[in-house]
C-alpha cells in the first residue's frame, strides 16, 4: 500500500515537473508570442534584450515585458515602458520591421514621442504594417 | 562719435560674414520648431490611423476591399493641408496591399478628362478606353481634426485630435473609427 502510495506521488511529481518545464503552447521559435529565431531565450528579461535597442541618446527608460500576438496576418506587439525614475521622462521610440530574410520589412518608422510619469509604467503597442514582417526590433531613444 | 562709428561698421561686418549653415535632417525624425502641427504629427497621425484600420473587421474580411478619400475636415484655428494627412494614409495602405482605392472627387476631373481625351479621333480605337468601366468604391474614408489651443502668459498648450471614420457606401454603415490624439506644449523662459 505504502509503496503503491509512493509511486503515485512519484508518478504525480514527474507529471507537474513535465508540465512546469513546458512553455504553454509556444510554438518553436517563439517566445511569449515572439519570434526568437535560434536566439537563447528563457527568460523575459532576456527576449526584452533580444528584441530592444537604442539609438542617439540613451534613456534610463526600459522595457520590461514584451508580448507578441496576430492580429490577422499582421504581427501585433505589446511593450511595457518602465520609468523608475523620480523624474517625468521624454522619449522617441519606434520599431524597425524585419522580414523573413533578415531584411528590413517596411521603411523606417517616425520617431514617435512619448512622456513618462516618474515611477511609471506605460504600455505601448505596434502592428505590422505587412505580413512580410515577422520580426521586429524596439528602438529607444532619449529626447531629453 | 568716431569709436560708436568704428563699433557699428564692426557690427554690420560681422553680422555679413556669418555663415549660413544647411544641413539635411531626418525627415521622419521629431520637429519640435514650434507647437504648430508639423512633420511628425503628419507622420504619427497617418502610421495610426493606417494601422489601426488595416486592423479593421472590413478591411480583413473583405477581398481588397474598395475605398475612396473623401474630405478630412480641418476645425483647428490653424492651416493643415489634410489632404497631405489622407495622402500618407493612402500611400500606407496601398503599400500594405490590404485595400484598392478608387478614383476620388477631387481627382474625378482628370480621370474623366483622360477618358474623353483617349476617346478623341487621336487616339486608335482598339486600344482607347471605354466609358463605364470605372469601379465604384465600397467604403468611403472621412474625417476631421480638431484642436484646442489654450496660452497663459509663456506657456501655451495645444491639443489636436484626428478622428477618420470608415463608411460603407452601399448600407451608409459605419465600419471602423479611431481616434488620434496629440498634445504639445511649450513654455517660454
Amino acid at each position: 500500500m505504502k509503496t503503491t502510495l509512493t509511486l503515485a506521488a512519484l508518478a504525480s511529481m514527474a507529471l507537474a515537473a513535465g508540465c512546469a518545464t513546458k512553455k504553454g503552447f509556444e510554438q518553436p521559435g517563439f517566445a511569449f508570442g515572439c519570434p526568437i529565431g535560434d536566439t537563447k531565450v528563457s527568460s523575459m528579461d532576456d527576449l526584452v534584450k533580444a528584441k530592444t535597442a537604442m539609438e542617439g541618446k540613451r534613456t534610463t527608460i526600459q522595457a520590461t515585458e514584451m508580448r507578441c500576438t496576430k492580429a490577422g496576418d499582421l504581427m501585433k506587439i505589446d511593450a511595457n515602458l518602465n520609468n523608475d525614475s523620480s523624474t517625468v521622462k521624454r522619449i522617441a521610440y519606434k520599431f524597425r520591421w524585419i522580414d523573413r530574410e533578415g531584411m528590413r520589412a517596411w521603411e523606417e518608422e517616425t520617431w514617435k514621442p512619448l512622456m513618462l510619469y516618474n515611477n511609471s509604467n506605460l504600455m505601448i503597442n505596434g502592428v505590422a504594417p505587412t505580413p512580410k514582417a515577422v520580426d521586429f526590433r524596439l528602438i529607444l531613444m532619449s529626447q531629453e | 562719435m568716431r569709436t560708436y562709428l568704428v563699433l557699428i561698421a564692426a557690427a554690420t561686418l560681422a553680422a555679413g560674414c556669418a555663415k549660413e549653415v544647411t544641413s539635411y535632417g531626418d525627415a521622419r525624425g521629431i520637429e519640435t520648431v514650434s507647437n504648430q502641427f508639423g512633420s511628425t504629427d503628419l507622420q504619427m497621425i497617418a502610421e495610426a490611423m493606417a494601422r489601426s484600420m488595416q486592423q479593421s473587421p472590413a478591411i480583413v474580411s473583405g477581398n481588397l476591399p474598395i475605398v475612396t478619400v473623401q474630405e478630412v475636415k480641418n476645425k483647428t484655428s490653424e492651416y493643415i493641408d489634410t489632404r497631405a494627412i489622407t495622402d500618407s494614409i493612402r500611400s500606407e495602405l496601398q503599400k500594405g496591399g490590404k485595400v484598392r482605392f478608387a478614383v476620388d472627387e477631387v481627382a474625378m476631373g482628370q480621370q474623366v478628362g483622360e477618358i474623353k481625351r483617349q476617346q478623341s479621333e487621336y487616339y486608335a480605337r482598339e486600344n482607347a478606353v471605354e466609358k463605364g468601366q470605372m469601379v465604384g468604391a465600397q467604403y468611403r474614408m472621412e474625417g476631421n481634426i480638431t484642436s484646442i489651443v489654450k496660452q497663459v502668459r509663456d506657456t501655451k498648450d495645444v491639443y489636436y485630435k484626428f478622428n477618420l471614420q470608415l463608411w460603407n457606401i452601399r448600407n451608409g454603415l459605419l465600419e471602423w473609427s479611431d481616434e488620434k490624439e496629440i498634445r504639445k506644449t511649450t513654455t517660454k523662459g
